[in-house]
């Protein structure tokens, strides 16, 4: 078997040279002989019925090839439940939904017909805010949700509220009346955040041969290419999708989004289309890290034991459900995780808005629970008067604790990790001095994530020149996994260079179903498959070298490119002349592998209307920073940052390295500098990056990095996704350190230098939530509890 | 009517409307898709060339003012196949991710070290003010380059 | 000849070259130097105008010369030309200072200071609070001759300036005076400023402040002088904290103006801690 020492190394990565020289063609900067250039007409109101829409006058302008519209594309999708058409039917659900597709010579031309087209509107009510969504007579986004395909069963459903996910664990109402408790209020509300990717989203269809070619710019090869299929009226099996390198992700591209319109062009016009989204469009029309509010309450007692928590989760799914009907799930293992709670409910609400819809983002709403738990965590310390780092080394789930949903929990980590912590903190010189007149703090957070698992399948082609190669349908969105751990994994198995294993990228075609690339899952699930693929060329390849050497076996090991009979260096003979033979004695050699979560426990009757009840594999996190905060302008300046994290095992140390500091930074944003706001008119202000800032080299420290391995995992080698944990406790840590430092209750993120000033002069509003109801039941459709 | 621009060493011409970004000329006609559109308001620095040894925003610099300059793109840093220090040591740390930023940050890089040979960590980063980079969190950047200056 | 080919660019080659184009194109045409914000008009959803005339190729567009009594900036200096031509002359620190920390590298080394002045909607423009608080002037070049006014007699009038014209250069007056442009972007850096002060003071040989201009950009839509701040300076020692505490008291002359970047109330209360940083500034200049 594969030998994590042999798989561990700090392994370069091969992409990096081209990327240097920019000489790597992203789909952006892909064309084809006689390519079109489209563009999509974007609704440009919140809300109206479509009364008409008259393409005749766009399609006879010059260069025009095609025009597509909803009359093209009558089916709808969605995740839970089927509620979103390709193009707005029959009315406008929110500003930027698409109209229309036009396709001509010349992007210029493209634009000018869009402009050309005649669409005729009647406006009515929007619900912008989710307290207008759920104000007693709002109008509904989906008036005819009945009507929908469900595609999950469980999910309760009302009014605006898309899908409702629920946890309940004991009997809150008997500890909240207990008179020997403590009990704690917190609210939190929290903005969008926009993945920026550098590539937008992008795409290049054609139409050949009765099928549809989609290259694009995604991390799910396997939903493009079923949505598109059911978008544009086909059978899956009728598209075909290939994905280059691609330019960021994030989890913006974890969805179907240009492609049908793309795929629905090229066929009309039986040329290949090419669509990319501008800046502007990205901006407006992004699948944000949803916005959310907050309500949680904790019955702690004196000695620092949780009794009993209910918490209230309003997600804004936009006009559509999209990914946050599956997010909906994750608040049990998030708000409900970290800590040992004698009682739980939960209910966690994806609401329909009038805006633009939001979707997946690097640990999803990890982030943002993490941040209201932690910030609730902080003061309920403050209450019962308990130092925060005691209270959390109480109370952190370990060994044989039951989370939220009742699964049992393996293994003793954060403990551990917190202690760690704690040295690092002790070993380190504090970073104090350098806040000089400003206000300072500091904070430790935890935060608890997962793996998405779910299936995956590799094949592995042992070649007559001793390389190897790897068809899977794995993506690489740049953070290397596919470069690195990939091969490493089969190179250890089969006794090879890393650089000897050829990975191909994705093509559905060629390569077996998969979930796609995110959720920390593609060194865990398309590294088991491909362990397996490999495993299986090993045994074959071993079968052959074992008549070649006239040994068993058993005896045989695979090093450095060679078959060697065990403790005889130099016995045996290349892998190269193994294959060879293979090729003309058995044929040659292939070996298949596939994976999927093996699916967790939770306590029956739990959880009602998630999509997964427990987690196969989690991932914790502990963060620790320092800050400054200027009292006179509100600038939050942060000295230092350290992270603990649960890798399982680091394949790639280096690599990791460069995912956490990449992945802190981009929680910096979140937490300090990323704002997303929405006019009354329902639309995005910030436009562009003038006004959407992120992070700049300025801005950064170095993190200090500790690895913690060794905590239990399914993953191949006990390996555990590394790369989207990073930004979990950020926001966390930062808005506590704030807190510490200003001696304010933080609710509310992104700290931008007008809020943290707010916040100092007393100014703000304390967060009031009248759309969530008083008695914890009253927020629950489903609670026959 | 045609304009002339020095690109990489070469001379090229353009027949683009004069106020066309010099940034779709480069990509659109010459195929150097080094450089790369991410916000088009000089903002992100992904398309950061040298226009006469100066670092300019490519999508804010209309071809017609170009017309007769020097243009440097990152297609021009390696020289038959070596990659230039600065490269070289981007690779050796493995600083890239994504990779879409690095055209410009180089770009940027290049320029203000043949300005300032010896800068601090502080000075680097300051330079950096105008190129956004979404997946590294900079740090491993900015060792690179002062790992060259270093070695220089 | 100027307009002859119907492009929608005409780089000129000399002033007299682009007054002929510009006159040739009347209302029509407009003066293009950087091009850094006419560049943006796509994404500000404007229209662009017909056509412009470049004037960045001209050489005495380009020029900065010290001289004894003046300094004389080309309307087509860089933000990062002229942080470097001024480099060594401390009296013009606010210059310096605002030149070379605005926006971000790349565009400094485009972006000019015609452009700064002649961007009406730019309310961050971090050179039109500098070369107020430097009492600087500049000149219209017109078909039949020129005209000199004061930079802050421009900022009212600049949208309103006939067709056929355009700023020249930029005259700063030499005095031994103290200067600082204290800027304050969001982040460390790359933003334009929510706010700006610049201030410049001449002292008696005691240290006592004998003449003070301070201006103050990005909070309102046009930079303006605060005479009421300037006259409480006047008359006493450097004294930044005394400086704050005036500023809160007279903040009321300023109606901060709402922006996605920041509320309008913001702008205002920190022009303070500004000012504060502007006079310690200029205390620690010697």
């Amino acid at each position: 078997m594969s030998e994590p020492s042999t798989a561990t190394m700090d392994f370069p990565r091969r992409d990096a040279r081209d990327k240097l020289q920019g000489r790597t063609r992203y789909i952006v900067d892909q064309g084809r002989p006689g390519m079109l250039h489209a563009v999509q007409l974007r609704a440009e109101v919140p809300s109206a019925r479509i009364l008409r829409i008259d393409t005749s006058v766009a399609r006879k302008m010059p260069g025009v090839r095609a025009i597509v519209t909803a009359e093209d594309s009558p089916a709808r999708h969605g995740i839970g439940i089927a509620d979103h058409p390709l193009f707005a039917t029959g009315c406008i659900r929110y500003d930027g939904e698409p109209i229309a597709a036009v396709a001509a010579e010349t992007l210029a031309q493209a634009k000018a017909a869009a402009a050309a087209i005649v669409v005729e509107l009647e406006p009515l009510p929007a619900v912008i805010t989710m307290a207008d969504a759920l104000a007693p007579d709002a109008p509904l986004v989906h008036p005819d949700w009945r009507d929908y395909e469900v595609l999950l069963e469980g999910g309760a459903h009302a009014g605006n509220v898309a899908w409702e996910a629920t946890v309940v664990r004991g009997d809150t109402d008997a500890v909240f009346a207990r008179d020997d408790v403590e009990i704690v209020d917190s609210r939190f509300r929290i903005g969008r955040q926009n993945h920026l990717s550098f590539e937008p989203r992008a795409v290049v269809a054609s139409y050949e041969d009765g099928r549809f070619h989609i290259e694009t710019s995604t991390q799910v090869p396997w939903t493009v290419r079923n949505v598109t299929a059911r978008l544009v009226g086909v059978p899956a099996s009728h598209v075909r999708v290939t994905v280059p390198a691609v330019g960021g992700g994030f989890g913006l591209k974890f969805d179907c989004s240009l492609e049908p319109f793309a795929a629905l062009l090229a066929r009309a016009a039986g040329r290949p289309v090419k669509l990319v989204n501008s800046r502007e469009e990205e901006m407006l029309t992004c699948l944000s890290r949803e916005n959310a509010e907050i309500r949680i309450r904790s019955a702690v007692t004196r000695e620092g034991e949780i009794v009993g928590r209910e918490a209230v989760v309003l997600m804004d799914c936009g006009a559509y459900g999209g990914e946050q009907i599956f997010l909906t799930t994750m608040t049990a293992h998030t708000l409900g995780g970290n800590y040992r709670l004698g009682s739980v409910k939960i209910s966690t609400r994806a609401i329909y808005t009038n805006t633009a819809p939001n979707g997946a983002f690097r640990a999803c709403n990890g982030v943002y629970n993490t941040f209201a738990l932690e910030r609730h965590t902080d003061e309920i310390c403050a209450a019962i008067g308990m130092d925060p780092l005691e209270f959390r080394r109480r109370n952190v789930l370990g060994d044989k604790d039951l989370g939220a949903t009742g699964q049992v929990f393996e293994g003793d980590v954060l403990r551990p990790m917190l202690d760690r912590m704690a040295e690092l903190r002790e070993a380190k010189t504090s970073k104090k001095h350098l806040a000089g007149e400003r206000l300072y703090g500091r904070a430790t957070t935890v935060g608890t994530w997962f793996i998405f698992v779910g299936p995956s399948a590799a094949t592995v082609n042992l070649n007559p020149d001793g390389s190897a190669t790897l068809v899977t349908s794995g993506v690489e969105i740049g953070s290397g996994s596919m470069m690195q751990s990939l091969p490493q994994i089969v190179a250890s198995t089969l006794g090879l260079r890393p650089q000897d294993v050829v990975v191909r990228t994705a093509d559905t075609d060629a390569g077996g179903f998969d979930v796609g690339v995110g959720g920390g899952r593609t060194t865990v699930s398309l590294g088991a498959a491909s362990l397996a693929a490999a495993v299986e060329v090993r045994k074959k390849l071993l079968h052959v070298a074992s008549d070649m050497l006239e040994a068993s076996a058993e005896d045989l090991v695979l090093e450095n490119g060679r078959v060697e009979i065990l403790g005889v260096k130099g016995s045996g003979t290349t892998i190269e002349k193994v294959a060879e033979r293979a090729q003309r004695v058995t044929g040659p050699i292939s070996g298949s592998g596939a994976f999927t979560g093996p699916g967790v426990a939770a306590m029956p009757g739990c959880a009602a209307g998630h999509f997964i009840d427990a987690i196969d594999i989690p991932v914790f996190a502990v963060h620790d920073c320092e800050v400054a905060v200027d009292p006179e302008t509100g600038h939050v300046e942060v000295l230092s940052y350290t992270v603990v994290q649960d890798v399982g095992r680091a394949l790639n140390p280096r690599a990791i390295y460069g995912q956490i500091q990449g992945g802190v930074v981009q929680g910096l944003g979140y937490a300090l500098h990323e704002e997303i706001s929405i006019g009354a008119n329902g639309r995005i202000c910030q436009a562009g990056l003038e006004t959407y800032r992120v992070p700049l080299a300025q801005d950064v420290v170095p993190v200090e990095i500790s690895l913690y391995e060794g905590a239990p995992s399914i993953g191949p080698l006990g390996t555990k996704g590394a790369g989207e944990v990073p930004i979990l406790n950020v926001a966390a840590a930062i808005a506590c350190a704030v807190s510490n430092a200003t001696g304010r209750r933080v609710q509310e993120i992104p700290l931008t230098p007008p809020r943290v000033l707010e916040l100092l002069l007393g100014n703000n509003q304390p967060l009031d939530f009248p759309h969530i109801a008083d008695a914890w039941r009253d927020n629950a459709i489903a609670a026959g509890v | 009517m045609s304009l002339r621009l020095n690109v990489n060493g070469e001379d090229r011409f353009s027949a683009a409307e004069p106020l066309t970004p010099l940034v779709d000329v480069l990509r659109d006609e010459f195929h150097l898709t080094g450089a790369k559109i991410v916000c088009r308001e000089g903002f992100c620095g992904a398309c950061t060339v040298l226009l006469d040894g100066r670092s300019v925003m490519s999508c804010l610099v209309p071809v017609g003012l170009a017309a007769d300059s020097e243009v440097r793109t990152v297609e021009s840093l390696a020289t038959d196949g070596v990659l230039s220090p600065l490269q070289l040591a981007m690779e050796q740390h493995d600083a890239v991710q994504c990779g879409m930023c690095f055209p410009g940050m180089l770009m940027s890089l290049t320029s203000f070290l043949e300005r300032m040979p010896n800068p601090s960590r502080d000075d680097i980063k300051a330079a950096l003010a105008g190129n956004i980079c979404r997946c590294t969190g900079y740090e491993r950047i900015v060792d690179a380059a002062l790992s060259v200056v270093r070695a220089a | 000849m100027p307009g002859q080919d119907g492009e929608r660019l005409y780089v000129a080659t000399s002033l007299a070259d682009a007054l002929a184009a510009l006159a040739e194109r009347g209302r029509t045409a407009s003066v293009l130097a950087g091009a850094t914000w006419t560049m943006r008009a796509p994404l500000r959803h404007e229209p662009q105008d017909l056509s412009y005339v470049a004037i960045s190729k001209i050489d005495e567009l380009r020029r900065v010369e010290v001289l004894n009594h003046e300094i004389s900036i080309g309307a087509c200096v860089t933000h990062a030309e002229l942080a470097n031509a001024l480099a060594f002359l401390p009296e013009c620190s606010a210059l310096v200072q605002a030149a070379g920390n605005s926006a971000n590298p790349a565009i400094r080394n485009v972006a000019t200071i015609g452009g700064n002045l002649c961007a009406s909607a730019f309310a961050a423009a971090d050179l039109v609070p500098a070369l107020i608080c430097l009492d600087a002037e500049l000149e219209i070049a017109r078909p039949d001759g020129s005209e000199r006014l004061t930079v802050e007699r421009f900022l009212e009038i600049r949208s309103d300036i006939e067709p056929g014209r355009l700023v020249r250069r930029v005259i700063v007056p030499r005095t031994k005076r103290r200067s600082a442009h204290i800027r304050l972007p969001l982040r460390k850096a790359g933003d334009y400023p929510v706010a700006s002060v610049s201030l410049a003071a001449t002292l008696g040989p005691t240290g006592i402040v004998e003449s003070a201009r301070l201006a103050v950009g990005s909070v309102e839509p046009v930079a303006r002088r605060w005479p009421l701040l300037e006259a409480g300076l006047v008359g006493r020692a450097l004294d930044p904290r005394h400086a704050a505490e005036q500023a809160e008291r007279l903040c009321g002359d300023f109606s901060g103006r709402d922006g996605i970047e920041a509320p309008g109330w913001y702008r205002v209360k920190v022009l303070p801690s500004l000012v504060r940083r502007a006079v310690l500034a200029l205390q620690e200049q010697s």
